[in-house]
């Protein structure tokens, strides 16, 4: 596929009724992004621009240049916030479908995340009637070290690890100023050093046939509308060449390679299951502050709590689930009486506890519940943490306690 | 598909004061579902959903082969309050039940003389009358039964008026209260004091649960006394809101308590930290 197909394959997705978000560089607010993330992450908004996920209306906005987006993908798997139901007295009133959204550019570190909220909301009808109605796309391209610190790279036989619809693999060496144009800058790996504003603006003329995007389907969903893309567009000349032919098919084959394990994974989960080091949380739990904003751009944080929203009418309203965060007090708090100093009884009762039971979740619980890690490696976390936590940081401090 | 959030509504049919501030509601579905049984093993627990007023797990303490379902719930908070001034035909939902129950007592053997202690504290009582009255189902013809009981003060025993009846079962219910209190003539001090002056059963396993701040003594005695850690069990208590493992709040180390718990073997708690 090239640049003019892929025009073309965002044009057919848009008539066939699908929304379409993908990684922009943009200077918009998070306001514009979601209320919900304004509360809770005050502006942190550059001037010059980030990237943020957003709706495209032509691929050439589209920046798949393998930087991670601010926020990951994660709210439209899990919404920060979803009505499960509205009520009126008792009567429950069911809620409306989901509306179908493709998501263009999925880097492979946040696929990772969506193998784990697939596992966890499996019997989740309203993450199974979402998912039923997404396309995603996911693009090859990885984010530099800095932001990957398990080095996750691209190679043809992680795909069938990986649960996308419709996959595009930029192959060939991108030459300048053509393929790929704007925001389909080269690999992050031949950009070190140089600025990747340069290439941006040099990319603005759309000249297809250059470079390819090798295409895979990842699902019978992603095989139909590869196809019917084809049909629909006239690809080929005669009748039987129309239907999109130009990929191969891979079999999804579980988010764990077979008979491979984790080394990594596994010498974290034993460090925090059999040699727990309360020094690592004690002093951590001195610096953070609990601002729960690791929690909010983790892809992998998907803590929620359920609670009732009350309308005008008498006993109606509606019972609502939005992201939780661990490091909040109110999170493990029950009824009781308060004590002085500090509140009603809880379970996690100091910054350290609750350090310990985020990074407990990543890299112990997940591991022993799907045998995965709960961590992607993306960094974001690190990136947004006032004072200064960086991931990479304490997850070797585990390892050499 | 289906979906666990949803709940069934039930209607209260009976309601009994325990205490100041413990009552017992009795609860029917008011629609069958076709192909919808509710049912439960002692020591499982449901959410109760009030509109407005969210949802909050109670573990059901009567007798589970009956057609209907009863709490004792103490009112501690918003909708614990609110479901105390409810009457008589007022409507909740229930989902559930939740939590592995008493299941582990299916791996005993009873024929081969295995007994039960059950220390319980206050509230923690709650669940385990649901394994008394349904005990022929868990425990065998010969098993012999030990309850330790321990309250604040007389009035707030639970269930007092059903100890004649379950001694006559060969039940063991020894009690104390928490301070000297007029009129009252049994055992005075914390429940641990139980074990200083009734013999415990040869060749028990032990059920505890109530208040956490009384598992660590408990836990000694038990201790002392030679049980291992594989046959005493603790329910634990945690913030819930999804009730199967999904949301985070009721983990204990890999654990839930919401979906492997509530009841865990000391063996499966000991090495947590903060797990009691
Ligand atoms: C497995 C289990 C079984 C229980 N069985 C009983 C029982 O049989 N009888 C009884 O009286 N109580 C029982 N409880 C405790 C009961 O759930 C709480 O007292 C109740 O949730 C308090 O709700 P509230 O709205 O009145 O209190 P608030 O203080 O107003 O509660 C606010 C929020 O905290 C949550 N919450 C508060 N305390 C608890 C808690 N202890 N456990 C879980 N969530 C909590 C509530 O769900 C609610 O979302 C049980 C708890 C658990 C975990
Ligand atoms: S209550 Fe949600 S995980 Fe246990």
């Amino acid at each position: 596929m090239d640049q003019t197909r892929l025009e073309k394959f965002i044009a057919y997705l848009q008539k066939s009724d699908w929304s379409i978000f993908g990684p922009v560089f943009t200077t918009a607010k998070i306001e514009e992004l979601s209320p919900f993330l304004a509360a809770h992450q005050p502006s942190p908004i550059k001037k010059t621009g980030q990237i943020l996920i957003k709706k495209i209306s032509k691929a050439i906005e589209l920046n798949l240049d393998g930087q991670l987006p601010f926020y990951s993908f994660k709210r439209f798997f899990i919404p920060e916030q979803e009505t499960l139901f509205e009520y009126q007295k008792n009567k429950v009133i069911a809620k409306k479908q989901a509306s179908k959204i493709a998501l263009i550019g999925l880097n492979i570190l946040d696929l990772r995340a969506v193998n784990l909220y697939d596992q966890v909301f499996e019997k989740d009808a309203y993450y199974q009637t979402r998912r039923r109605n997404m396309l995603l796309v996911g693009y090859s391209l990885t984010p530099e070290t800095a932001s990957n610190i398990f080095e996750h790279q691209y190679e043809e036989d992680i795909l069938e690890h990986l649960p996308f619809d419709i996959f595009l693999a930029c192959y060939n060496a991108p030459r300048k100023g053509a393929w790929p144009p704007r925001g389909f800058t080269p690999s992050p790996r031949s950009l070190r050093g140089s600025p990747p504003k340069a290439e941006l603006s040099s990319g603005l003329n759309l000249r297809g046939g250059l470079g390819e995007l090798k295409v895979f389907s990842g699902s019978i969903k992603g095989q139909r509308i590869l196809e019917h893309f084809g049909y629909q567009t006239k690809l080929g000349s005669s009748r039987a060449e129309r239907g999109y032919k130009d990929y191969t098919h891979i079999q999804f084959s579980g988010p764990v390679k077979e008979g491979q394990l984790d080394e990594r994974m596994a010498r974290l989960r034993d460090r925090l299951k059999n040699h727990p080091n309360p020094k690592i949380w004690e002093e951590l739990g001195k610096i953070c502050i609990e601002c729960g904003k690791c929690t909010l751009v983790c892809p992998t944080c998907f803590c929620f709590r359920i609670d009732d929203l009350p309308a005008l009418a008498e006993s109606s309203g509606a019972r609502q689930r939005c992201w939780d965060s661990c490091y909040y007090q109110e999170f493990s708090e029950v009824s009781g009486s308060e004590k002085p100093g500090l509140g009603k009884p809880k379970f996690l009762s100091t910054t350290a506890e609750r350090l310990h039971f985020w990074y407990y979740h990543k890299f112990a619980r997940i591991p022993d519940e799907f045998n995965f890690m709960g961590c992607v490696g993306c960094g974001r976390c690190a990136k947004v943490c006032p004072v200064g936590i960086d991931i990479g940081e304490v997850l070797k401090k585990i390892e050499n306690s | 598909m289906f979906n666990p959030y949803e709940h069934h509504q039930a209607k209260i049919i009976f309601i009994s004061r325990q205490t100041d501030n413990i009552k017992l509601f009795r609860f029917e579905f008011t629609r069958p579902i076709p192909g919808w049984k509710f049912s439960y093993k002692p020591g499982q627990f449901v959410e109760l959903s009030l509109p407005n007023f969210g949802e909050s797990p109670f573990a059901p303490c009567g007798d589970a082969r009956k057609n209907y379902l009863e709490l004792c719930v103490r009112k501690t908070g918003k909708l614990t309050a609110q479901l105390h001034q409810m009457r008589i035909g007022d409507k909740v939902g229930l989902r559930g039940a939740y939590g592995n129950g008493v299941w582990p007592l299916a791996k005993y053997d009873f024929k081969t003389q295995k007994n039960l202690l059950i220390v319980a504290g206050g509230l923690g009582f709650v669940p385990l009358r649901s394994l008394i009255l349904d005990k022929n189902n868990w425990l065998g013809q010969e098993t012999k039964v030990q309850i330790f009981y321990g309250a604040r003060q007389p009035n707030e025993m639970l269930f007092r008026h059903e100890y004649e009846q379950w001694k006559k079962q060969n039940i063991q219910v020894e009690l104390t209260v928490d301070r000297e209190c007029s009129g009252w003539k049994g055992n005075v001090g914390l429940v641990p004091t139980l074990f200083d002056k009734h013999e415990v059963w040869q060749n028990s396993i032990a059920f505890i649960c109530g208040p956490p701040v009384m598992y660590r003594p408990i836990l000694d005695k038990l201790k002392k006394l030679g049980f291992v850690d594989e046959d005493i069990y603790l329910s634990l208590e945690r913030r819930m809101h999804c009730g199967f493992g999904v949301c985070q709040h009721c983990a204990v180390g890999s654990y839930y308590t919401c979906k492997d718990g509530p009841i865990f073997s000391w063996a499966q708690l000991k090495d947590i930290p903060g797990a009691i």
